[in-house]
């Protein structure tokens, strides 16, 4: 998920940076150096490229740099330098400065926050070096370009497409990722534009702030208080997972929707696959779109400014074809 | 010194007022008493000190002392009796109020701030202030000027934590001083000071006079009482004995004083025939957190007889049974239980030999106050009333019932929380939990701390029963004449050295106080 | 006791707590949600995690200790026994006394710096809290362990779930019960008999009510203590085990802040947090009371601001209350 904070206490917040250096040392002992070492083709390649993660404990940033290893694997003649600043801004501050002085070709970034990276970034175009970020901007306009997805239109998507789904009319429930988060909002609000007009009502949303145990035990309400629910819309595919599993153990899954959002492999598609979701939404990571960009820089031509991705919508019909695109509006093509 | 000061209820200051420059005293406490519960600690205690002089307060443990400077500390505020400042009466209610009218008691706890410099805590909590800001270069000069009025050369910001026992006591007497104490209360000063710190200390004790300030000083060494008394009163069982001026008084008389010629046995005990050792010592040392407490002591204890320890506040018999029981303290020296060779790694050892301690503060170190009475008293023996771990709580019901009858408890139910007992209750299930394991050497340290005199006797009765079972009984307490009555033999210790073992008739209270006020170094053994 | 002392006991105190939350309930039954069968099952299941991690909080906490590594060994017992049972496929016979061990393991690291060591729980469970939350991450290579194996070229291969998940996230006693729930008192009588019948747990009792007393008594304080740590880690195991079997995965991220949880559990229960008093009696007061608000506040469908603010409100009133018994 691409800019969920962390839930835990304060003090876990402090201490977080003590665990990451041990997990770090750990992994520092067991795989040697943090750059990736599978990508260096037997020939010399031509391009080396940095990719600047801000952290790997969310399954979907491990999933953009996967996204971005094998579109590199098509790529003989480029090499990747992986780092992981493990949410620490400073670290990944000194991530770009060490890309810099040791000379890459061109950085991918996907900042943990704005204002503090705004200015290393600017300077390695100084260096003229092309950057593009990834998922989260950063200040003013001194980078080369930006991919991100659009969370409000995804929002809109699931909610038109349940419309759909329901003939229009039903009653359904929402389980909210963490709301002072902003994909939150926005597939919040996006998805209330999508069945505005419907005869859908939303007869129960709570937050339950993108933990599986969390949606589970609000879906348990929800069906203890409805006799008659059609859908449930999840702000992310394990809260849609969660809300399955309380309704099997009410015995009631096949009685209603399940719709979730992010469509990673190994969650959202293995879900639908396996029949328990009836449709996830992709956020895509925009990894290997950045590295294409990347290299279309690299090859002379300009890139646009700012890249919108597109969704994919993944049902039990169309999973095995590797799902089917939507247009913007929430078009499902 | 004649035998005018041996009146109890006289008031008014006696005739010789030595280096006192006014006929009113700075300090007068009259009629003084205070009971705590059923127990009277003080009995109408007249006390006066004049500014200028060093009033040396001498007492056996128990007497009073520590109970008739609390009251005028503000500890208690219930007491009879009235005090005068300069001629009018006070009536501290806490330590505070003390404090402001310039009563100032130097504790053996010292309560300086340790984290805070020298400055720091000669203006604690009356830091010079500008809008609430406190003013460091203001506090700071001062400061220096004060430590260097009272010769203290030390660094003003270095945390007194880091200082010496000696050079934070002297801090404290500048802070009371810095304060204009009117009456200062040194409260066996040198305690925990080496040789040439008490040099020291002795040798300020004039100028400190000479601000005019009044100086109770409580001690129990008689080589200080002889060098700073300018007067002397005695305090004995709640009483105020004598008072006199100093340079009329002997040692010999002192002592008498302290011991009290009576000395009315309360109790006598029926030895049993003398058995083989149970426990023999030698050579033994006892280090409490790097301090020598108690140094080559050794001593041998028959089965039934009860050796008596005796020693002043600070002479190590404490920190003797406690080190010997493996209870605390690094431990040097060889120990023999029953003929055969041991070494004690912690208490369980110890009672798996036979050895039960019971300590001198029943609340802190002796009872689980939240726990039952059964609870308690079963605790020692819980590895044997649980075969493979699992408790039989109706077993330990009846094994705690019938100690209760042995021992006289008195509660409602063997599950009743000990805390809710009397203090003599508690004290016996303090002492009556040992009984279970059936031990063979009683270590004893205070035993009837705090308990009222019928329960004494009940457990004087309970001891000689012991002693008759074959129990070894080495006894700590601070009660002269309860020493003296239950003893067969006495080992007195001055600072942790053995100074004199008395048996028969050279057990006397004058005999016991002498050696353990390092008076005349008898010869042990 | 008389009935009129009992009544102003804590543990009638924890009994009013609980009766307060069920009136709350049977007002707030949300178009009669509240009454149903179901939602009390559903309620009992999720207060089961909270309940285990409680009673292996109530050992701690009776020795006047204290344990915050509760949560992340959750985690890690989660992540190693899904690991173990889909990606290696171990017998769950195997698997399950295995995480066990690790859970144990913690506790002892926790015991072991708290008694031998001397550092002051608190801190070293603090430590410990964070340590193995990363050892939670670096196993699962801070991804979630689920049925999606990662395949060596580099996607996924999808594995079912083990039976021993669907066992233990499945229900009993004609389906009114989870086994969730009945793990959660299993593990509340094997805590009472070792704290109320066995020597143990009265040699914690006296640690917590005097330390120095119970060692000059012969308690061994240090293994006994050490013990109380090892005991609360292996539920801890035991409750990480419940969690991936519900959540058919183990998540390197669950359990966070479920220590806290587990402590207002305690204090909600009316024990002391000082030790020495107290009983999984209580402990059980404590879990069906936050167990039963959380319910009633979900299934109203409360705002989480508000959940937030009234959890915190009833915590205080607890604490509030037990301190009145304390002075009295």
């Amino acid at each position: 998920m691409n800019s969920r904070e962390p839930t835990s206490s304060s003090v876990l917040h402090l201490f977080g940076r003590v665990a990451a250096a041990v997990v770090a040392v750990a992994a520092l002992a067991s795989c040697g150096p943090s750059t990736e070492p599978g990508e260096v083709e037997p020939a010399e390649p031509r391009w080396r490229i940095g990719m600047s993660q801000c952290n790997l404990g969310e399954p979907w940033r491990v999933q953009m740099d996967a996204d971005v290893r094998s579109a590199a694997a098509d790529h003989p003649e480029i090499e990747v330098l992986f780092k992981d600043a493990q949410n620490d801004v400073l670290k990944q501050r000194a991530h770009v400065e060490e890309f810099v002085s040791a000379g890459v070709d061109a950085i991918l970034i996907s900042p943990k926050e704005a204002a503090p990276l705004t200015e290393p970034v600017a300077k390695a175009m100084e260096a003229g070096i092309p950057v593009v970020v990834i998922d989260r901007k950063v200040l003013g306009d001194r980078y080369t370009t930006f991919v991100g997805a659009d969370n409000h239109e995804i929002g809109l998507a699931a909610g038109r497409w349940l419309v759909e789904a329901l003939g229009g009319k039903g009653r359904v429930v929402e389980l909210k990722g963490l709301m002072t988060s902003t994909p939150a909002q926005d597939r919040h609000s996006g998805f209330r534009e999508g069945i505005a007009g419907s005869d859908i009502e939303v007869v129960f949303e709570a937050d339950m702030k993108w933990l599986e145990p969390e949606a589970r035990r609000e879906m348990e309400s929800a069906l203890a208080r409805f006799e008659e629910i059609d859908a449930v819309y999840a702000h992310n595919d394990p809260g849609a997972h969660g809300a399955y599993l309380a309704a099997r153990a009410a015995e009631r899954e096949s009685e209603m929707l399940f719709v979730g959002i992010d469509a990673l492999p190994h969650e959202g598609v293995m879900y639908v696959k396996q029949g328990m979701l009836d449709a996830t939404f992709e956020y895509p990571t925009g990894g290997r779109e950045a590295l294409e960009l990347v290299l279309a820089t690299l090859g002379g031509e300009a890139p646009p400014r700012e890249v919108t991705l597109g969704s994919r919508l993944f049902t039990e019909q169309n999973v095995e074809q590797g799902g089917a695109p939507i247009a913007s509006q929430g078009e499902i093509q | 010194m004649s035998a005018q000061g041996v009146a109890k209820s006289s008031s008014g200051p006696r005739g010789e007022v030595e280096a006192s420059t006014t006929l009113v005293p700075r300090l007068r406490m009259r009629a003084i008493s205070k009971r705590f519960g059923s127990v009277r600690v003080l009995s109408e205690v007249d006390f006066e000190a004049f500014g200028g002089e060093v009033h040396v307060l001498a007492g056996e443990n128990g007497a009073g002392k520590t109970t008739l400077i609390k009251i005028l500390a503000g500890a208690h505020a219930d007491y009879e009796g009235r005090i005068e400042l300069d001629g009018v009466e006070v009536r501290p209610r806490t330590p505070r109020e003390a404090a402001a009218l310039g009563i100032a008691v130097i504790h053996q706890e010292l309560s300086l701030v340790p984290s805070l410099g020298a400055a720091d805590n000669l203006f604690l909590g009356r830091w010079p202030t500008r809008l609430g800001l406190v003013q460091e270069g203001a506090m700071r000069a001062s400061a220096v000027a004060a430590l260097e009025r009272f010769g203290i050369d030390i660094d003003p910001e270095r945390p007194v934590g880091e200082l010496g026992t000696a050079t934070r006591q002297l801090i404290e007497i500048a802070k009371a001083l810095l304060r204009e104490a009117r009456v200062l209360v040194l409260d066996e000063p040198t305690s925990a000071l080496q040789a040439p710190e008490v040099e020291d200390l002795l040798g300020r004790l004039g100028d400190i006079r000479a601000r005019g300030c009044a100086i109770v000083y409580i001690s129990h060494r008689m080589e200080e009482i002889e060098r700073v008394a300018d007067r002397l009163t005695v305090l004995r069982d709640g009483h105020r004995v004598a008072s006199a001026p100093a340079a009329d008084v002997t040692p010999a008389q002192l002592v008498g004083w302290m011991a009290g010629r009576e000395a009315a046995e309360p109790f006598t005990r029926h030895a049993p025939p003398g058995g083989s050792e149970r426990l023999r010592v030698e050579n033994l040392s006892v280090r409490v957190r790097g301090a020598v407490a108690v140094e080559g002591v050794s001593l041998s204890v028959r089965s039934g007889e009860i050796l008596g320890l005796a020693g002043l506040h600070g002479a190590g018999t404490s920190e003797l049974l406690t080190g010997l029981f493996g209870g605390g303290g690094a431990v040097q020296g060889e120990l023999w239980v029953d003929g055969e060779r041991v070494r004690f790694r912690g208490p369980a050892e110890a009672i798996s030999r036979g050895l039960a301690l019971v300590t001198p503060d029943r609340q802190a170190t002796g009872l689980v106050l939240p726990l039952s009475v059964a609870a308690n008293l079963t605790l020692p023996d819980l590895r044997r009333l649980s075969p493979w771990g699992l408790r039989h709580p109706g077993r330990e019901l009846s094994v705690a019932s019938e100690l209760m009858d042995t021992l006289g408890v008195r509660a409602n139910s063997p599950s009743d929380p000990v805390a809710q007992l009397s203090g003599g209750n508690q004290q016996k299930v303090a002492i009556g939990k040992w009984l279970t394991v059936e031990p063979r050497v009683l270590l004893l340290d205070e035993p009837t701390r705090g308990i009222d005199v019928g329960a004494k006797r009940e457990l004087y009765d309970l001891i000689e029963r012991w002693t008759y079972e074959g129990i070894a009984i080495v006894l700590v307490t601070s009660d002269l004449r309860e020493l003296l009555a239950l003893s067969d033999r006495i080992l007195v210790l001055h600072r942790g050295r053995p100074a004199a073992e008395l048996s028969g008739l050279q057990a006397t209270p004058e005999a016991v106080l002498e050696a353990a006020m390092g008076e005349r170094r008898a010869v042990a053994r | 006791m008389t009935a009129g002392s009992w009544l102003r006991g804590s543990t009638a105190r924890a009994v009013l707590a609980l009766a307060l939350v069920l009136a709350l309930g049977a007002v707030f039954h949300a178009d009669g949600a509240f009454l149903k069968i179901s939602t009390h099952r559903d309620a009992l299941r999720q207060a089961s995690v909270y309940g285990i991690l409680a009673c292996g909080m109530t050992l701690v906490i009776i020795t006047g200790g204290i344990d915050l590594a509760v949560g992340s060994v959750l985690a890690l017992s989660a992540v190693c026994f899904s690991l173990w049972t889909i990606h290696w496929g171990w017998s769950a016979w195997l698997a399950v006394p295995a995480c066990i061990l690790v859970g144990a393991a913690v506790g002892a690291a926790s015991g072991g710096l708290a008694s031998v060591f001397r550092i002051q729980p608190f801190i070293a469970t603090l430590s410990l809290m964070v340590f193995v939350r990363g050892i939670a991450k670096t196993i699962s290579g801070g991804t979630k362990v689920s049925t999606a194996v990662p395949a060596a070229d580099g996607g996924y291969r999808y594995v079912e779930v083990p039976e021993i998940f669907r066992a233990i996230d499945s229900r009993v006693l004609g389906g009114q019960v989870s086994t969730v729930t009945l793990l959660f008192a299993v593990c509340a009588v094997v805590s009472w008999v070792l704290l109320a019948r066995h020597r143990w747990g009265r040699q914690l009792y006296a640690i917590g009510g005097n330390e120095e007393a119970a060692r000059l008594s012969g308690v061994p304080v240090r293994a006994a203590k050490i013990g109380a740590y090892v005991a609360c880690g292996a539920l801890a195991a035991v409750a990480g085990i419940c969690q991936a079997a519900q959540e058919q995965q183990g998540d390197p991220e669950a359990g966070a802040g479920y220590e806290l949880t587990a402590i207002a559990i305690v204090v909600i229960g009316g024990i002391h947090l000082g030790g020495g008093r107290g009983g999984i009696g209580r402990t059980l007061l404590g879990t069906l009371t936050i167990g039963y608000l959380g319910k009633i506040l979900s299934i109203n469908a409360v705002p989480e601001a508000a959940r937030l603010m009234l959890t915190g409100t009833i915590i205080v009133a607890a604490v509030l209350t037990q301190r009145r018994e304390a002075r009295s």
